[in-house]
């Protein structure tokens, strides 16, 4: 297989099962992150419409990621599934710390900041430092999503 | 909620969900949503008319302030996953009001954590989290684990609160004026929902209450309808009966589907049957008597480290009756079929495959003692009500095969057997020394779930007379039936169960005693409380409401006898 479909199929598989590890740590209390209705809502109010939209977004993020991990690899000419981990756990403090905690909020129209003019319209409770506001283990179940992502990219390019 | 202004009771996200307030079981740590006057205060009640949306009234010695209480209908927009939207207005002179929040997740058994969102006061626990947005209601503060704010309403003044909910999810913080749309919206709904039901007999009033009951019963996501929205509420005040109703009984499925096809609303009975039928396809031909309300099986009893409702302990969620045989529940399946069937609604063909199984089934097990409709926890016994709903479901499933509903094939044996399920009652479960059918085979006891076979289509004449009879000499205390007189496993006492009254009065309009049928209806509907609920018994001295309220079933025999009675007068055309 191509490193391109090594990469589409890492990315693929191992969002399923970062998607899979969230949804399921959400449903064992330890945190109230959900991509999908984070990723939706910034392109539709309507909550039902929002997930099915979210999941499709988070997918295709999913993929662009992916194929960002095996430039990475191709860059460094080697790849292997702890490469991978390492760099998913890159990926989740990026995420936790950066990506949705200062940006999303920024480009989120529905999302609450600290320039929000209150009250015009609901929002949607923003993440905070490591997503605690979510829940105190959300960063802890972020990481480990990642880690998996990243290791199932990183596995099947280096046996690609 | 309380008259004081109280939510006391709040399970979110959904019925059985654990709670959020949970003051009705521990007033002390189970946490509560106030919303009333700082000083002395009188309330008055009611339900703005054709809705689900309380109006509270506050009086004061300074002026009178309306609160309008609500679970939001959805908008489909970016709204909360739930929403209680508390309205206050100032109607006369100036009143000082306080409002107070303390969330206590997990049956108050989770410590929350308290935080802000955008200047919006959140709690959380785990997975769960609710945010209280407020509008004019004073500058909000967290004290401990509780937040709120004093605050006060002038005439014409108009303030908001909302509780947003979440789980699974983050929260979303919602904006007054949607909060406002949001509300009327929901006011609309329930007056939009009232005016579609058909029933204009003469309890016109009582019975709309009653189906607006039910329907908030219902489980919007499923269909599944709620025994209750409560547990443990105790059917002797300090007693140890005390049960989480918050599933979804086969057997109450037949009498809802009986009371929205009376009331014309076909897409509830619909949504209903098709829950069941759902749930009961991976067990199917064996039925279980509840289930939870996403269809599944997995319910355990057990019990909370709470005070309980005025020291009534154990206080139990989960409950240990979805191991239970009871072996009405199929005469249930079979009666809710038949009347949907009979509403020129057709059954699916996979529907009528399953019910030709399920009834192929009660042939084998009819015979079995169980544990009868009132669940008893020292069976099995040969119930007599079993007996005949046995009876009940191979009749219909005769009767069905007859519409060609369900397949034919093996109705000579359905036949066969309810000849000899009536054998065997008119036999084994009839005493002539009582002048009555009895509540087990070989005994001679009344016992009030005898009052169902009229009802049902089993016997007639002098033996159903002599039962009604039977049942009001032993059981009856007033205008209030007991279930029965005998040890049925659990410790304690009861009160008198408030669906056995309205049975006699269906049962006495079934068998023509319209006018004593008619008296006592009139006494029963005056027993409701403030807003025409009621709960699941009474206490026959003194009146109180004992047990898990509102109860479904009870608001259900209360439109059965109101229809009962209505087409007994000759008013009353079935639809």
């Amino acid at each position: 297989m191509s490193a391109f479909g090594s990469a589409l199929a890492g990315g693929f598989i191992g969002t399923i099962v970062l998607t899979t590890i969230v949804r399921a740590a959400a449903e064992m209390g330890l945190t109230r992150m959900d991509l999908a209705f984070l990723l939706g809502t910034i392109v539709t109010e309507n909550r039902r419409k929002a997930k099915a939209i979210g999941y499709v977004l988070h997918f295709l993020l999913g993929l662009v990621f992916a194929l960002m991990y095996v430039g990475f690899f191709e860059l460094v000419g080697r790849s292997s599934w702890w490469g991978g981990a390492l760099l998913g756990a890159l990926q989740a403090v990026f995420t936790a710390t950066v990506l949705v905690n200062e940006l999303l909020p920024v480009v989120h129209p529905r999302m609450a900041t600290t320039d929000s003019a209150a009250n015009q319209y609901a929002l949607i409770e923003p993440p905070g430092f490591l997503m605690r506001n979510y829940g105190r283990n959300t960063f802890l179940v972020t990481l480990a999503a990642h880690i998996a992502y990243g290791a199932i990219i990183g596995a099947l390019v280096s046996v690609g | 909620m309380a008259t004081d202004g109280a939510v006391d009771w709040l399970c979110l996200p959904n019925f059985d969900s654990p709670s959020v307030c949970g003051a009705i079981l521990d007033a002390g740590r189970g946490g509560s949503f106030e919303l009333c006057p700082t000083g002395a205060f009188e309330s008055s009640r009611r339900y703005l008319p054709g809705t689900n949306v309380l109006e509270t009234t506050f009086t004061t010695a300074s002026g009178s302030v309306r609160v309008l209480d609500a679970l939001t209908v959805s908008d489909h927009g970016l709204e909360p996953m739930r929403e209680l939207a508390r309205s206050v207005e100032g109607v006369s002179g100036r009143v000082a009001m306080r409002w107070r929040v303390e969330p206590r997740f997990n049956y108050a058994g989770g410590v929350p954590e308290c935080g802000w969102r955008h200047g919006v006061p959140v709690a959380s626990h785990g997975c769960d989290a609710v945010a209280v947005a407020s509008w004019d209601a004073g500058q909000a503060a967290w004290h401990g684990e509780a937040v709120g704010a004093p605050f006060e309403m002038a005439a014409g003044g108009r303030a908001l609160l909302a509780l947003a909910a979440a789980s699974g999810e983050p929260l979303v913080l919602p904006a007054r004026h949607a909060v406002e749309q949001r509300l009327a919206d929901t006011v609309r709904f329930w007056k939009s929902w009232t005016a579609a039901r058909t029933y204009d007999g003469r309890w016109r009033d009582e019975v709309l209450r009653s189906a607006l009951v039910l329907k908030l019963l219902i489980f919007a996501p499923s269909g599944a309808s709620v025994a209750a929205p409560t547990t443990s509420l105790p059917e002797k005040i300090g007693g140890e009966r005390n049960w989480d109703y918050r599933f979804c009984w086969t057997r109450d499925s037949h009498f809802a589907i009986d009371a929205l096809l009376e009331l014309g609303s076909y897409d509830d009975a619909k949504g209903l049957l098709w829950w069941f039928m759902q749930a009961t396809a991976l067990t199917e031909p064996r039925l279980h008597p509840l289930y939870r309300l996403d269809g599944g099986l997995r319910v355990i009893e057990r019990v909370l480290p709470l005070a309980g409702y005025r020291e009534s302990r154990p206080v139990r969620v989960g409950n240990a009756a979805i191991g239970q045989t009871q072996l009405d529940i199929y005469g249930c399946l079979f009666e809710t079929a038949w009347l949907y069937s009979q509403g020129h609604r057709a059954l699916d063909a996979d529907m009528g495959r399953v019910l030709a199984r399920v009834a192929d089934y009660v042939c084998d097990i009819w015979r079995q003692p169980d544990s009868g409709i009132w669940e008893v926890r020292n069976g099995p016994f040969h119930f007599t009500h079993s007996k005949v709903m046995c009876w009940v479901a191979l009749d219909r499933a005769v009767r069905l095969a007859d519409r060609g509903e369900l397949s034919g094939r093996h109705k000579r044996r359905w036949e066969r057997e309810a000849a000899a399920i009536e054998a065997y009652i008119e036999s084994e479960c009839w005493s002539a020394a009582l002048g009555s059918y009895t509540r087990t085979a070989g005994d001679a006891h009344a016992d009030a779930s005898l009052l169902m076979l009229p009802l049902m289509g089993y016997g007639t004449g002098s033996r159903i007379n002599g039962t009604i009879d039977a049942v009001m000499r032993e059981l009856r205390e007033g205008d209030f039936v007991y279930r029965y007189r005998a040890d049925d496993g659990v410790p304690g006492g009861e009160g008198c169960f408030l669906n056995c009254s309205f049975w006699l009065v269906s049962a006495l309009a079934c068998v023509g005693r319209v006018d004593e049928a008619t008296a006592l209806m009139e006494r029963l509907a005056a027993r409701a409380n403030d807003v025409g609920l009621y709960s699941e018994e009474i206490d026959p001295s003194s009146g109180e409401f004992l047990g898990n309220f509102p109860q479904a079933l009870v608001h259900l025999a209360f439109i059965d006898a109101a229809v009962a009675l209505d087409r007994a007068a000759g008013n009353g055309p079935r639809t």
